[in-house]
């Protein structure tokens, strides 16, 4: 039995989300590789291993330098309309209960933890999100804002010289761009691969809005690629009490 | 450090740079949203020229003329290791045996036009710069620029109030770029004539150049010849090749 999980805003933002950040990363990486290193001409950067080396050509997007300007400058109002509609509908609606921090995130994180790692058995309690997804989508949003932020000032640095300064000059406020791009792959991936490995149910959920309770990790007691599939229908199934519904 | 950064990366951009290529882009269109150094479709074209509308309006409504750029303190000169960039096949030099004295006209809609000759230039008031350069590759460079305020020559030359635009042209094989009359007349708006204290280089632009912390770099033209003070801006090298025209830092 399908019960209602994300609003209508939420699934539209969140793919809308998925697409800005495609075209932002991709046009970004291609707009990196036509300097692919932090250091001022003339000095040498301490904080990044890979000074001077391109991206692969296959990760980026724009074609050359001026057109993934052009879509870099294009995406961004996508990124962040959609980004601000988002926050307005999570904070008006009340989403953001089930997003931000609350005390005991910290133990119940490290709990989600031991049993992902087998050193427990049952799943820990949740509401809408385990403690680690509270941690990651509670997150998201504050590394786009970092790249929003730090985007800003590589673009205005004189104009804007006051953002560029708060982030450490130019130099520094690039290096920040790229930091938060990293943290936004690195969450997306990890997302996306817990999706296919812990709840695929979650897919028919961010798009038609409809999510099996009885299907949840939780119920399933699953953790990544164990248990994917549903309890068994109580009428004759052995797995129903292992995996069943409380 | 690697080399890969120095001018070779733009030299290998003019290889791609057609823009009705680029506009009309069909074969770019499968699949290309994601990766694969595509272009994306060419049906977005329109929706990229818009977009670039519309953050021109944005970039000069953001626009201050009392907006400097301090280069940090710590920041080291970038000195030789400054890149120079060029269109000719080699550094363009100003032959006096070919084309006579160097002159920089000051032209266009201005009621006392001007042709100034570089020691009646030096004779202008003098600012000494230390400016951070942003390129439109992401590096940035530190230098001390030696010149006189744009504005001040616009000034002597007593610009018509029907100017809208500013074209810098050069004997770079036709390089220009046109400005927004603004952007010229900012403080931090010079046409230079020495760089670290010496006098330029020719592989910096000699005998002078526009530099201004408030123009990506491929707006900065360099070997200067002409300025012309015009009703409407019309274009430049890099621009009509794509890249965007207004170019602000």
């Amino acid at each position: 039995m399908a019960t209602p999980r994300h609003h209508l805003v939420v699934r539209v933002t969140h793919w809308v989300n998925a697409l800005a950040l495609a075209l932002m990363i991709g046009s970004g990486l291609r707009i990196f590789n036509a300097y692919p290193a932090f250091a001022r001409q003339g000095e040498t950067f301490c904080c990044y291993p890979f000074e001077g080396r391109p991206i692969p050509a296959w990760l980026t997007f724009g074609g050359w330098l001026a057109g993934a300007r052009h879509w870099h400058f294009a995406a961004m109002w996508l990124l962040v309309a959609n980004g601000l509609v988002y926050l307005a509908f999570v904070y008006l609606h009340g989403e953001w209960r089930d997003l931000v921090p609350r005390r005991g995130l910290l133990r119940d994180a490290l709990e989600m933890t031991r049993f992902y790692l087998g050193l427990r058995k049952d799943h820990p309690r949740q509401g809408k999100h385990n403690a680690l997804q509270r941690f990651a989508y509670f997150v998201m949003p504050v590394f786009g804002a970092l790249a929003v932020v730090s985007g800003i000032a590589i673009w205005k640095p004189v104009q804007l010289a006051p953002i560029t300064a708060l982030l450490g000059g130019y130099v520094w406020a690039r290096y920040w761009h790229f930091v938060a791009m990293l943290a936004l792959v690195a969450l997306s991936a990890a997302h996306v691969f817990m999706v296919f490995a812990v709840d695929p149910y979650a897919l028919r959920a961010i798009v038609t809005g409809g999510y099996d309770e009885s299907k949840s990790p939780e119920a399933r007691n699953a953790r990544p690629f164990r248990r994917l599939r549903p309890p068994r229908p109580p009428a004759g199934a052995k797995d129903a009490a292992e995996g069943g519904p409380r | 450090m690697s080399r890969l950064w120095l001018p070779r990366a733009h030299a290998a951009e003019r290889l791609g740079l057609d823009r009705r290529s680029f506009l009309a882009g069909g074969g770019a269109l499968a699949a290309s949203l994601l990766g694969c150094d595509s272009r994306g479709p060419a049906a977005a074209s329109g929706l990229l020229a818009r977009s670039e509308r519309w953050n021109e309006r944005l970039e000069r409504a953001l626009f201050r003329h009392d907006a400097m750029n301090v280069a940090p303190a710590r920041a080291r000169a970038a000195g030789p290791s400054f890149p120079s960039y060029f269109i000719s096949d080699e550094v363009p030099v100003w032959s006096e045996a070919e084309r006579g004295r160097w002159r920089l006209e000051v032209g266009g809609l201005v009621r006392r036009p001007a042709e100034l000759t570089l020691a009646e230039l030096m004779e202008l008031p003098r600012v000494d710069l230390r400016l951070e350069h942003f390129c439109v590759e992401g590096w940035s460079a530190v230098a001390v620029r030696t010149g006189v305020r744009l504005s001040e020559l616009a000034r002597r030359a007593g610009v018509s109030p029907d100017a809208r635009a500013v074209d810098f042209q050069s004997f770079d094989d036709g390089y220009h770029e046109s400005w927004d009359l603004e952007s010229a007349l900012h403080p931090q708006t010079l046409v230079v004539y020495g760089q670290d204290g010496q006098p330029l280089e020719p592989a910096f632009g000699a005998p002078a150049r526009v530099y201004s912390p408030v123009k990506l770099g491929y707006k900065n033209t360099k070997y200067l010849t002409r300025i012309l003070f015009l009703p409407a801006a019309n274009g430049g090298y890099w621009s009509d090749q794509g890249y965007e025209w207004y170019g602000g830092v």
